[in-house]
C-alpha cells in the first residue's frame, strides 16, 4: 500500500492508497502511529486519515485505526477519517465505526 | 453430518413478551391485506414463505446448545452435543424420543467453557436421569465437574447432582491432541474469554467438518495470532462463531467482555477459506428485527470484502438445521 502525509492547515493529513487487509494491516497501523506522532508535534494537534484512495479495508484495518485513536486520544490528537468512497461508507456503517469516529464528506469538513 | 441449533442466544435467555408477539401478528396481517386463506395450512405456509423471518418466526431466545449429527445414529453412533445452555431442555427431550427409537443412550458433550448460560441447561436435561443414559462430558477445563455439582447445590437447585441417575463422566482434552470420540475426530483450540473458553473441531469420516467457536474475543493488541484461528478454521464446511456484537462496540464499550464481532467472524473465515459462517450467540437485547438486519449486513460486508470464494453467511436461529 502507497502512503503520504502532508501537513495542510496546520493539521497532519495521512493519505493511505489501495486497500488495507490481512497483507498490509501492518503496514497502516505503522504509518498511522506514525502520522499520530507527526500530528502530535504538529500546530492543530489534528489528524485526518484522508480515505479517498482506499478501497476498501478489512478488520484489521479497523481495529488498527482504534488503535491509531487512543495514541491520538493520549496524545491530545483529534482524528478524523475523510473522503471515505461508496464502499468505505457501507464498512463504516456496517461495523458501526462511523459512531466511533467523525467522517466527512470532504477535507475542509474534517478541518 | 446435521448440525441442529437448540441454542443461540449468547449469556441469558430471552423469550418474546406479549407486546413483541402483538407487533409480529400486527405486521402479519398488514402484510396479508387483502389475501384469504383457504384454511389453516394456506395460512402456515404464507408465513413461512411470504413473511420476513422477523415477522412470521423468531430466532428464538435459548442459549447456547448445538447438535452435531455424524455417523450412522441407526448403527449406534452416540449423541454429540457442544455446551448445555437453557436450548438443551429441548435438545434433552427430543433425544428421549430418539432413544426410545433405537438410539444409543450415550451422550458426548464438548464444553465450550463453564459459565452460566452455557451450564444453565444440565439440572433440565431429563437424560440425566436415565439410569441406562452414558453421558461424558469433555472440556478443555478441569473444573467442569466442580462448575456442575455447584449448580445442583441445595442454594441453588433442589435437585442433587448426585441424585442424577445415569452414569456420568468428565474428561479432560488437550489443545494439539487430535481425539477419536464417537463418528468423529475432535481438536480444540484455547480461546480468549475470562477462565478461558475452548473452540472445538469436529470432523466426520467423510471429511465434513464443523467448527464450533462461541464466547471468543480476538483481541487487537494480538491481530498476529489469528493466523492460528485461520488454521484451526480452515476449509470448514461450517463455523459456528460468536457474532455477539458489532465490531465498534467490541472494541470500545464492550472490549474485554470476551465477546467477537459479525465482521472479524467473517475475516477470519475468508482467511480460512471456511465455506459457510453461522452467526451465533445472539445479544440477547436484540430484537429479531434488530438479529435479522444484523445478518443482512454481515452478508454485504462478506460481499464488500470477498476475494476469492463466497462464504455463505448463516445467521443460527433455535430449530435451524444445517446439512453438511
Amino acid at each position: 500500500m502507497q502512503w503520504s502525509s502532508t501537513e495542510w492547515q496546520g493539521c497532519v493529513v495521512a493519505s493511505p492508497d489501495g486497500r488495507v487487509d490481512e497483507a498490509t494491516a501492518e503496514a497502516f497501523a505503522e504509518h498511522l502511529a506514525s502520522s499520530v506522532a507527526l500530528a502530535a508535534a504538529s500546530e492543530g494537534r489534528k489528524l485526518v486519515v484522508d480515505f479517498a484512495g482506499l478501497d476498501y479495508m478489512s478488520s484489521r484495518g479497523l481495529r488498527a485505526l482504534t488503535l491509531a485513536k487512543r495514541q491520538a486520544d493520549a496524545a491530545g490528537v483529534t482524528m478524523t477519517l475523510a473522503r471515505p468512497n461508496e464502499v468505505m461508507k457501507e464498512i463504516l456503517a456496517i461495523s458501526r465505526y462511523d459512531k466511533l469516529f467523525a467522517v466527512t464528506d470532504s477535507l475542509e469538513g474534517a478541518l | 453430518m446435521l448440525v441442529r441449533f437448540w441454542g443461540t442466544r449468547g449469556s441469558l435467555p430471552v423469550a418474546p413478551n406479549a407486546a413483541i408477539i402483538q407487533e409480529k401478528v400486527a405486521n402479519a396481517l398488514l402484510a396479508a391485506s387483502g389475501r384469504s386463506f383457504a384454511d389453516l395450512d394456506e395460512a402456515r405456509n404464507f408465513a413461512r414463505d411470504e413473511l420476513d423471518f422477523a415477522t412470521g418466526s423468531t430466532f428464538g431466545g435459548s442459549t447456547t446448545c448445538v447438535e452435531i449429527e455424524a455417523g450412522d445414529p441407526d448403527a449406534g453412533d452416540p449423541f454429540i452435543v457442544c455446551d448445555m445452555g437453557s436450548g438443551l431442555r429441548g435438545f434433552g427431550l427430543d433425544a428421549m424420543r430418539r432413544c426410545a427409537g433405537g438410539h444409543a443412550r450415550v451422550y458426548h458433550f464438548f464444553m465450550s467453557h463453564l459459565h452460566w448460560d452455557h451450564i444453565m441447561g444440565f439440572p433440565f436435561f431429563v437424560p440425566a436421569f436415565d439410569p441406562n443414559a452414558h453421558i461424558i462430558i469433555h472440556a478443555g477445563h478441569a473444573d467442569a465437574e466442580t462448575a456442575l455439582r455447584r449448580q445442583q447445590e441445595e442454594i441453588s437447585f433442589p435437585v442433587a447432582f448426585d441424585w442424577l441417575r445415569a452414569k456420568i463422566e468428565f474428561v479432560t482434552l488437550k489443545p494439539g491432541e487430535t481425539y477419536q470420540i464417537g463418528a468423529v475426530q475432535v481438536e480444540l483450540m484455547e480461546q480468549h474469554h475470562s477462565h478461558s473458553s475452548f473452540g472445538y473441531r469436529f470432523t466426520d469420516s467423510g471429511g465434513k467438518v464443523t467448527v464450533f467457536s462461541t464466547d471468543s474475543e480476538h483481541k487487537m493488541e494480538k491481530m498476529d495470532g489469528e493466523a492460528d484461528v485461520e488454521h484451526f478454521f480452515r476449509a470448514a464446511d461450517l463455523v459456528v462463531c460468536d457474532t455477539m456484537y458489532s465490531l465498534a462496540d467490541s472494541v470500545s464499550m464492550k472490549e474485554d467482555w470476551g465477546h467477537s464481532s459479525n465482521i472479524v467472524a467473517i475475516d477470519l473465515c475468508h482467511g480460512a477459506k471456511a465455506q459457510r459462517l453461522a452467526l451465533f450467540h445472539h445479544e440477547p437485547v436484540y430484537s429479531d428485527a434488530d438479529i435479522a438486519r444484523m445478518h443482512a449486513e454481515s452478508i454485504r460486508y462478506e460481499e464488500l470484502t470477498r476475494e476469492a470464494v463466497a462464504l455463505e453467511v448463516l445467521c443460527a436461529y433455535d430449530g435451524l438445521e444445517v446439512t453438511l
